[in-house]
Formats: C-alpha cells, structure tokens, sequence
C-alpha cells in the first residue's frame, strides 16, 4: 500500500515540484518575510526588531518625518508619471495600429520600427535619450535653438520622461491592437460602409467596442507596469530638479540599498502601500472598464 | 480598390513615415555619435555624420576596469542563456504536470497559482534581497538565474497551450507501454515547441535587460550584467558621449539580433499574451 501511494506521487513531484519549490521560496516566502520585516525595526543584517505599525503611522501621518515626506512625495511623482504617461501608452501605439492596419506601403518595416525599442534594455535607452536632451552636446538643443535645461527645469523634466517612456515601451501594445483590429468583421465594416458611416462613426461604434478587451487588458497592464517607473527618472533626471521626479521606487531602493544604514523596515513598509495602491487602482479600472460597455 | 482607400493609404504610409523618423534617429545619432572622437564631440557640439569614423571609443571599453564593458557583456551572455535553459524546462514540466497528471488538489493548486499573479512584483524586491543572502547567493550569478523561474504567467501560456494537444496521443503511447516521462519528452514536449520558443525569447530578452535587481543583488563591478552596468559606465562618462553611447549600443547588439531572426515569434508572442480571456 506505501508504495503504490509512493508511486502515485511520483510523477507530480518530478514535474510540478520543480517550479513549486521555486515558487515557494522565491515568492510565497518573500510576500510573508516582507510583511513581517515592514513591521520591524531593520537593517538588512541584524536581528529585525518587532515594532508593530509603528513604519506605517510614522510613513503616513508623522509630518515631521524624514520618511513621511519621502513617501508623500515619491508616490505623488509616481502617480504624476502613471496619469501623464497611460494615456499616451495606450493612444498612440492604438493610431500606429490603425495606420498600419490600413496596409501602407512598408507597413511591415514601421511595424518594426516602432516595435524594437520595446527589446532595448532600458540603460542604454537611457545613455542615448539623456545626451540628446542634454544642455552640453544635445542635438534637440540644436535643432531647435532653445536655452531651455529641459532635464533640469519643469514641466521640461516629466514631458521628457514620459515622451522617452513612450518612444521606449509602445510595440507591445501596438502589436496586441494589430491583432485585435485584424479581427474586427469584414462584413459588418462593410454593412456599415453601405448605409454611408463615415471613418469615424465606423472607429467608435464598431471598431472600439471589438477591441475592448484588448483595451481594457493593455490599460491595466500598462497602469501596473508604470507605477514601478524607476530607471527612466534615475538616468535621465536623477530624480530632479529639486526631487520632482524622484519616484517612490528611487526612495525605497536608496533607503535599502544605497549608502549609510539600511532602512530596510520602513522601506518594506512603502513598498507594501506602493503595492496596495497598485492593487486599488487596477481592481478600479476593472470595475470601470467593465461597466463602460 | 476605391479612391478613398488609395487617400487613406497614402496618408497612413506619410504619418507613420514621420512617426518612424522620430522612432528610429535617436538610435542611428547613438550609433554614428559612438564613431566620433571625443574631440570632436567636444569642439563640434552636435553634428549628425561623424567627420572620422573611429573605433577608439569601443577600444577604451576593453580592459576598461572601471566600466568593464566587454566582461559585462559576457556576464549578461552567460546568465540569460542559463536562465533561458532553466526557465524553458522548469516551466515544460510545470505545464505538463498541470495539464496531463491526475493527483489531488491539482486545479486548486494552479488556481491558487493563478490568483497570485496580481500580487505587484515590487513589495517581493527587500524580503528577496534576504532570501538570497539566505542562501549564500548575494554577488553570485545563481542570483539572477534561478528566481527568474519561479514566475507562473510562463506556466500559464504554456498549459493553455497544452490543453489543445488532443489526449488520444498519450493515450495512445500510455497504451505502447510509454511512461509520463518518455511521453512528455517524445510527444507533448516537441508539439509545444513553438510556444517554448516565445517563452524562451522572453526569458533571455528579460533577462538581459533586467535592470534593478541585479543593481541590488550584484555587488562586485565586475560580476554586473551589462543592463546594471551601464547605469556605471553613465556615471563615469557623463561628460563623453563617444564612449557612453559605444557601451549603450553594444548592449543593443544581442536583442536585435535575436529579433532579426526571431521576429515572426516576437510579433505572435505578443498576440498570445493578450489573447487571453
């Protein structure tokens, strides 16, 4: 009997248990030692030191606080550059889909061209992007004779970080909505066509509602992959001028990682609000989304 | 055709003509500007063709101990491949176990599984960072191999497609005396191939630009990847572009190649992943 009980476990050990023992330790462990450290006193090395809510009070109400202030600012700048940026994330990659849809010529070379950013690693975009912008060697500075710092003067800052961000991230999405208009109905486009819709009335009322899915999916993607922006401010800006586009993320990772002692507990405990307010805002735009249509 | 449809190609084909100007000059100013000598960065400001073409800027990429490029470059190599390895059969196997074995608790488990994909990636960032202390990985490629394949959307697209690979096969093959193994390696495994290929694509290309984690995890300048590695070599020639924008594009070189031989699986991979519903 134990060993036909043995045998039955066999096999789904051999295939699951490899990637369930990875996911044990490598999410499930660190989801619970992180709630736990952010109720801690901690260091990154010593013994965590249990002091209850008192990392979420300070970073939420203690206006006197070092942390407070960090936090109210890095998460008003994360949300600044996820309300700023979605919509172009979402918008133009949707109109390059519908130009190439149309099947210009070369429509398959533009379709890399935008898509290949996309594969780029994000510090060399980087590199490339900031000595464009920059106020010594800047081509845009050039070509367009202006004086402005546009990495170092607002509202210059953030028009860059999310004009770059858009230039670097669109080919996902642009793809998803190729596919998605490639199967819209021939035939009800063409019904349409003959009770004389215009381009317009033909976008909105037939195409739109096809693709909704599509749209709802790339928006609450989109939405969580921006609230973790971190590289585009770091290499660009450095989190200026005067900390406007420093991130939450640029705080948590200094405040653990960087240089002096680790606050390692406090930092878990932004971490966790910051992915709380991830959580809230896509449940929100499900709910939202779905009752739009 | 019709007139207004030749119209409206024209005008698609001038708009996205533009749009693709911009998309593609910073690219080609990095690579022209990474031919230029310093000096003449520094006297000419901003020229698009370089006056002399100049390899002297990847030159001073190698033996640079600083910023060792090349080294970060062979670094990055090694663990993408590894990680793409490991991803590719951790993941295999995971699918066809959730698929094709029978235990208890099997769809509660992937159910479960499925459920923690909301979880936002960022709050795991601190308590990993011990977990890998924990297991004497910190500075350690093994650091930022292994987690990479613990992830369960990988799992997912590969079970779904999976469950289209009709049951009469193994069936079949169970009743030619075949056991679990020898039907994952010689039916379901070759048939899920090009949906492997995607997941294979996607955990090199991630892997090569994964920025943040290995920043963390990776202590020592030179067992950096060359994602993380950058951000020094920008630290150290803020004020030379030639060499700044040589490592940049060097670190581009691998992801467009793949791309050029890969795109037909780049392009699908994206409709499978919102495909979906």
């Amino acid at each position: 009997m134990a060993h036909k009980k043995s045998k039955k476990w066999l096999w789904p050990t051999v295939f699951i248990g490899p990637h369930l023992i990875l996911f044990i330790v490598f999410f499930l462990v660190p989801v619970v030692f992180g709630l736990y450290i952010s109720l801690t006193k901690w260091d990154l090395f010593n013994t965590p030191k249990f002091v209850g809510l008192q990392n979420y009070q300070t970073i939420l109400f203690n206006n006197n606080s070092v942390w407070h202030e960090q936090f109210i600012n890095g998460l008003r700048n994360t949300l600044i550059f996820v309300v700023t940026s979605v919509p172009f994330l979402v918008l133009v990659p949707l109109l390059l889909a519908v130009l190439l849809n149309l099947k210009p010529h070369m429509s398959k070379v533009f379709q890399s061209i935008f898509y290949l950013p996309n594969l780029f690693a994000i510090s060399a975009v980087m590199i490339i992007w900031n000595f464009l912008m920059s106020q010594s060697y800047g081509p845009i500075k050039s070509v367009f004779h202006s004086n402005v710092d546009i990495l170092n003067s607002q509202p210059w800052a953030w028009i860059a970080i999310v004009g770059v961000t858009t230039w670097w991230v669109i080919g996902g999405n642009m793809i998803i909505y190729q596919a998605a208009l490639n199967g819209v109905s021939k035939e009800i486009l063409e019904a349409a066509d003959l009770d004389g819709a215009n381009a317009w009335t033909k976008f909105t009322k037939i195409i739109l509602p096809s693709i909704r899915f599509q749209l709802l999916f790339t928006t609450v993607t989109t939405t969580i992959a921006q609230f973790n922006v971190y590289g585009q401010p770091l290499m660009l800006t450095g989190g200026g001028p005067n900390n406007s586009t420093r991130v939450l993320l640029m705080y948590i990772q200094n405040n653990t990682f960087g240089q002096g002692t680790s606050a390692a507990g406090v930092s878990s405990a932004m971490a966790i609000l910051l992915g709380l307010v991830i959580m809230a805002v896509s449940l929100v735009q499900f709910r939202l989304l779905r009752q739009d249509n | 055709m019709t007139n207004v449809q030749k119209r409206g190609k024209r005008i698609a084909f001038v708009i996205l003509f533009i749009v693709a100007l911009i998309w593609i000059l910073p690219i080609l100013w990095g690579v022209l500007t990474s031919f230029k000598s310093e000096a003449e960065i520094q006297k000419l400001g901003f020229t698009f063709l370089p006056k002399q073409f100049t390899f002297s800027n990847y030159g001073k990429l190698i033996n640079n101990d600083s910023a060792p490029v090349f080294h970060w470059f062979i670094n990055s190599l090694i663990i993408a491949t590894c990680s793409t390895i490991l991803n590719v059969f951790v993941v295999s196997f995971a699918a066809y176990g959730y698929t094709r074995l029978h235990f208890k608790g099997r769809d509660a488990l992937f159910t479960f599984l499925l459920s923690t994909m909301m979880f936002p990636g960022i709050v795991n960032l601190i308590p990993m960072f011990k977990v890998v202390d924990f297991l004497g990985w910190t500075d350690n490629f093994l650091a930022v191999i292994v987690p990479g394949a613990a992830g369960v959307f990988n799992v997912f697209l590969v079970r779904q497609f999976m469950l289209g690979i009709p049951k009469e096969l193994d069936e079949s093959a169970l009743i030619d005396g075949a056991n679990e193994f020898q039907i994952f390696r010689y039916i379901i495994f070759p048939l899920t191939r090009p949906v492997l290929a995607v997941v294979a694509l996607f955990s090199f290309t991630g892997s090569w630009n994964d920025f943040l984690w290995p920043s963390v995890v990776m202590s020592s300048v030179d067992k950096l990847p060359i994602t993380p590695g950058l951000q020094l070599l920008q630290g150290q020639y803020t004020t030379y572009p030639g060499i700044a924008t040589a490592g940049a594009i060097f670190a581009l070189i691998p992801t467009f190649i793949l791309y050029l031989f890969a795109q037909k699986y780049f392009l699908q991979s994206m409709s499978l992943q919102s495909g979906i519903k």
